[in-house]
């Protein structure tokens, strides 16, 4: 793939280097930092950023079984963040070819709507289930905001190793 | 989703999933527990001293309390039998330390270190020193989810300790206070008085706080009290708790003849549904 960035071509993805992050990101996300509602969610970060950059390492299937686990840690309904980090995976997919020729801000623009979509998921479903929504349960959305700011960090972050070295050959360059 | 709402029957798919997941979870409370850790290492020996004293102090005064209790607990159920009634049924308590509180917008709940290998029921109330913080919900083998009492729905029996007036506090969701509902305008209810469990459901056993009455509206038109509450146990303050091993259905009187026409046999004192109505 090409860094638009640079324009330099990327190494080739190392596969381990994707699960070692979405594993990172999951023991993130188990830290007891306590039930607030602007903590970003760094997994659906990073699940995100491999759907759009590595879809074929990374798909819906993959999504959909971090959700169940971070259902079960949430102590959610099951099938609850199943069901969001599969749908934004698709979504994910779907746009992937558009957001890569974006630079990495209006990229955070445009991913903005995605997170916003699972951090109001829970209350939304709650909503349709019981009838009565919860308006304190839409600060989620500073949690949205909080994960499009880092989207530029966490490009450089999980683009770091397939960055060409800086000191090009340049007898021979590519 | 729907099927877990409806049917309760993926509970096997989450257990698996949590064996999976809880050693990670210990794995990353680590560094927390590292910082509590040091920082309790580099307390000064003045501060130990003062805690020392207080503690000191505070032992005395319960220990004090504890003999004269103890008096009243013996001479109360030789009353009791000379009165035939039912006797207070003792239970047993298992400390449990809480692990975390899971990130959900809606409502707030923690998990504790304890589960059902320890003897852990489902239903079982949750106190700390201060008062009861909540009711386990969900069972692991050796961990349990506990909803706390500002939960939608969660239901609490009480009664005022000034007056012995019986009501049910109700958690109105996450960051709303308690309210006490059903409750007529002339009621005798005062801001600050405390409210007790009044141990009619079987569930909690009587006498332990519940919360405090904050704030009271009488509204005199449609003959009724919005009466709201904030809970006395801190949440967010201890890592420890403790779990009441509570069944008074061991010591129930059988039903008389009489009753036993009238009740049906699912109606019986000391059981009843613990998951509220509504997504938790």
């Amino acid at each position: 793939m090409i860094d638009l960035e640079s324009g330099y071509i990327l190494r080739p993805v190392n596969p381990l280097f994707i699960y070692f992050s979405l594993f990172c990101a999951l023991l993130l996300n188990l830290l007891p930092i306590g039930n607030y509602g602007w903590v970003p969610d760094w997994l659906i970060l990073c699940i995100v950023f491999w759907n759009i950059q590595q879809h074929r390492y990374v798909n819906v299937f993959t999504a959909f079984i971090l959700g169940l686990m971070m259902d079960v840690h949430n102590s959610d309904l099951l099938g609850l963040h199943a069901f969001c980090y599969s749908l934004v995976a698709y979504v994910a997919v779907s746009w992937h070819r558009r957001i890569v020729a974006l630079t990495v801000f209006s990229q955070a623009l445009h991913l903005l709507p995605i997170f916003l979509l699972v951090s109001l998921f829970p209350v939304l479903v709650h909503w349709i289930l019981s009838g009565s929504l919860y308006w304190s349960g839409l600060t989620a959305a500073i949690q949205a905001l909080i994960e499009a700011l880092l989207w530029p960090l966490a490009n450089r972050i999980l683009l770091a190793p397939q960055r060409r070295p800086r000191d090009v050959d340049h007898n021979r360059p590519l | 989703m729907l099927i877990d709402f409806r049917f309760k029957a993926l509970d096997p798919i989450r257990n698996n999933v949590n064996w999976i997941l809880r050693p990670l979870e210990y794995v990353m409370m680590m560094p927390r527990s590292l910082y509590e850790a040091s920082s309790e290492y580099f307390t000064t020996r003045g501060t130990l001293d003062n805690e020392n004293q207080t503690l000191k102090v505070r032992q005395a005064e319960l220990s004090l309390l504890a003999n004269q209790s103890e008096f009243l607990m013996v001479e109360n159920q030789n009353l009791r039998e000379l009165m035939s009634l039912q006797k207070q049924v003792p239970f047993k308590t298992l400390p449990v330390e809480i692990l975390f509180n899971p990130s959900n917008p809606i409502s707030q709940r923690i998990v504790i270190n304890r589960g059902s290998e320890e003897g852990l029921k489902l239903g079982n109330p949750i106190a700390n020193d201060a008062g009861i913080l909540g009711q386990v919900v969900r069972l692991y083998d050796h961990s349990a989810e506990v909803s706390l009492l500002e939960d939608r729905d969660f239901a609490v029996p009480v009664q005022v300790a000034r007056n012995g007036l019986r009501a049910a506090v109700f958690g109105s969701g996450r960051g709303n206070p308690l309210e006490l509902r059903y409750l007529p305008v002339a009621s005798d209810l005062e801001v600050g008085d405390i409210l007790l469990t009044s141990g009619i459901d079987g569930v909690y056993p009587p006498g332990f706080a519940v919360a405090v009455i904050s704030k009271i509206e009488r509204n005199l038109d449609k003959n009724s009290s919005n009466v709201f509450c904030t809970p006395i146990a801190p949440v967010n303050r201890y890592r420890q708790a403790l779990a009441f091993l509570y069944d008074p259905k061991i010591d129930a009187k059988a039903p008389s003849e009489t009753n036993k026409a009238g009740a049906s046999s699912t109606n019986t004192p000391g059981r009843r549904q613990t998951r509220a109505r509504g997504m938790q």
